[in-house]
């Protein structure tokens, strides 16, 4: 394998514009060896076309596309591409074992490279089913191992997980998290908003093909200075929402309806007064925004975040 | 078998093979469509043959020797138009061709397997033909003329595969079938591959020469006739640029 670059991929200045729609404006990120970036925005942000980029499916129409410093239009730089899409479409008479074999010839690779491969993604016992027999979670499973049979240096997951049960998804993400610790730049776009939380390094947050966000997970949530104040009270709503800097007084219908949930950018002031004014104010808790509470903030968007464009 | 990279291009060596052997294995592992366009022209074959096949044909040849390389025509240009452009259009709707195209390897090496892993179905073609016309009539071709007619015929399928692939490059697997059966069965007939042309309108002499079908069936019946055919041969490599350009073009516009 070639050395690679500092940067296994490299997107700079990229715009990309579909007959008179801009699919994605000026857009700049990239992926360091070991480090997982998730891809998430709504329907339309441009994450689609900016994975068709890194692929070389889509010839770059302004800026820089470079995967381990080549240009991913040349077949030969593919090989440092791993690929796991929302649909592979094999063809039902294929083994598993020769889906896996061919990808390893295709990558460059030996054929005998599938077996390590087949193990380590734990699909041993599919090797000899055929792809037309395989439930959706197994043949995501089976496009991990054609995807990782080649040594990839960036792996590009789209949508990796779905169809996954728990288990199963448990066991992707150990096989991932060992291929980034032995190098592997990882691009992942999700549905799962916990998932990117959980996995990745650095979150890039895409809305109308432009990178509106870029920060760790917890960097991005903290960008929303709404808080979550849960307590029981004594007070009713009129008097809760003159509280100063409520935004939002939500009252928990079960149990003794005493429980409230009350939402505010300045919780510190809302406290203060709430603690003067109600003596029975008690179980008191201050949480911060989720991941998926910034996302939807920043984008202005309420559907699913993670939809590929 | 593994693939090289040379000068920064991959090479396509090991992927053609991997890419051959998985087109052989699915037509033997779901054989049903290649079956019929195998059955039907030696069902057909034999029909024929046993009606008519003792007769003389043209000169003085045996008319199922003249029929082993008309139905030969047939057979072999209805497996090489129809399987490699349904199979491209199936794997480019799927999803598969794209799969194959982000992994790096050559494109130009899978499209070529699908070519190449249906010769072996067209060879079968030619020889249940020739297995039927030894049962139906006796022997009728001598085992030189045999090999060179089986050759001519697979040479000659070259630009009806380049036909296919270039439909298969753009519509959809139901829309590739319709159109090429729409494309096959009107050029078979009027080339006189089902009946002989003098049964057929006489219109149908005038459109027969611009037929590649009729082309190949003229070369492939020179085999037996030793006719002259280096016209027919040439016109044929013409179609043949002509399929080719319309194949690269559709390639080069190929969306995956």
């Amino acid at each position: 394998m070639d050395e690679v670059p500092d940067e296994v991929l490299r997107v700079a200045g990229v715009s990309h514009r579909y007959r008179h729609v801009d699919a994605l404006v000026g857009v700049e990120l990239d992926v360091t060896p070991g480090e997982c970036l998730a891809l998430l925005g709504p329907n339309g942000a441009g994450k689609t076309t900016l994975i068709g980029l890194a692929t070389g499916l889509l010839a770059v129409q302004s800026g820089e596309v470079r995967v381990c410093g080549r240009d991913p239009r040349k077949a030969v730089t593919r090989r440092h591409l791993g690929v796991v899409q929302q649909s592979m479409g094999f063809p039902r008479t294929e083994r598993v074992a020769e889906l896996v074999r061919g990808a390893a010839v295709r990558a460059g690779r030996p054929a005998s490279a599938a077996g390590p491969v087949l193990t380590e993604v734990g699909i041993t016992d599919l090797a000899r089913r055929r792809a037309g027999k395989l439930s959706g979670g197994q043949q995501q499973r089976v496009a991990l191992a054609m995807a990782l049979v080649g040594d990839p240096d960036l792996l590009l997951l789209d949508e990796p997980t779905v169809g996954l049960d728990i288990t199963a998804r448990r066991a992707f993400w150990q096989t991932i998290a060992a291929r980034r610790d032995a190098g592997v730049g990882i691009v992942l776009t999700t549905h799962i908003v916990e998932e990117a939380a959980a996995v990745a390094d650095r979150v890039v947050v895409l809305h109308g093909g432009r990178v509106v966000a870029a920060d760790t997970p917890a960097g991005l949530s903290a960008l929303l200075p709404d808080r979550t104040i849960t307590a029981r009270t004594g007070l009713d709503d009129a008097a809760l929402r003159a509280l100063p800097a409520v935004l939002s007084v939500q009252r928990d219908d079960g149990g003794d309806g005493n429980r409230v949930r009350v939402t505010s950018n300045a919780p510190e002031t809302v406290l203060r007064t709430w603690l003067a004014d109600d003596p029975a104010l008690a179980d008191l808790r201050v949480e911060g925004a989720g991941l998926e509470q910034a996302l939807i903030a920043l984008t202005g968007n309420d559907e699913k975040i993670g939809v590929t464009a | 078998m593994s693939t090289a990279v040379v000068d920064g291009k991959v090479l396509g060596g090991g992927v053609l093979g991997v890419e051959v052997a998985e087109g052989l294995r699915a037509i033997l592992r779901e054989p049903t469509a290649l079956f019929f366009t195998v059955l039907f022209p030696v069902g057909m074959f034999a029909l024929f043959a046993s009606l008519f096949g003792n007769r003389p044909g043209p000169a003085g040849i045996p008319y199922a020797a003249t029929m082993v390389a008309t139905y030969g025509t047939y057979g072999v240009v209805s497996v090489m138009l129809t399987n490699p452009g349904i199979r491209t259009a199936e794997d480019r709707t799927t999803g598969w061709l794209r799969v194959k195209k982000v992994s790096g390897a050559p494109v130009g090496a899978t499209v070529a397997a699908k070519v190449i892993s249906a010769l072996p179905y067209a060879v079968l073609v030619v020889l249940a033909l020739a297995a039927v016309s030894l049962a139906v009539v006796g022997p009728v071709l001598g085992i030189g003329t045999a090999l060179r007619l089986t050759a001519v015929l697979l040479l000659g399928s070259l630009p009806f595969a380049l036909l296919s692939l270039a439909i298969g490059f753009v519509a959809s697997p139901n829309a590739t079938a319709a159109i090429l059966s729409a494309v096959l069965f009107p050029m078979v007939i009027a080339s006189g591959l089902w009946f002989p042309p003098e049964m057929l309108p006489p219109f149908v002499d005038g459109i027969a020469p611009v037929l590649p079908t009729y082309q190949l069936a003229q070369v492939a019946l020179g085999q037996l006739t030793g006719a002259d055919v280096t016209g027919n041969g040439l016109v044929l490599l013409l179609m043949t640029a002509v399929a080719g350009a319309l194949a690269g073009w559709a390639y080069r516009n190929l969306r995956v």
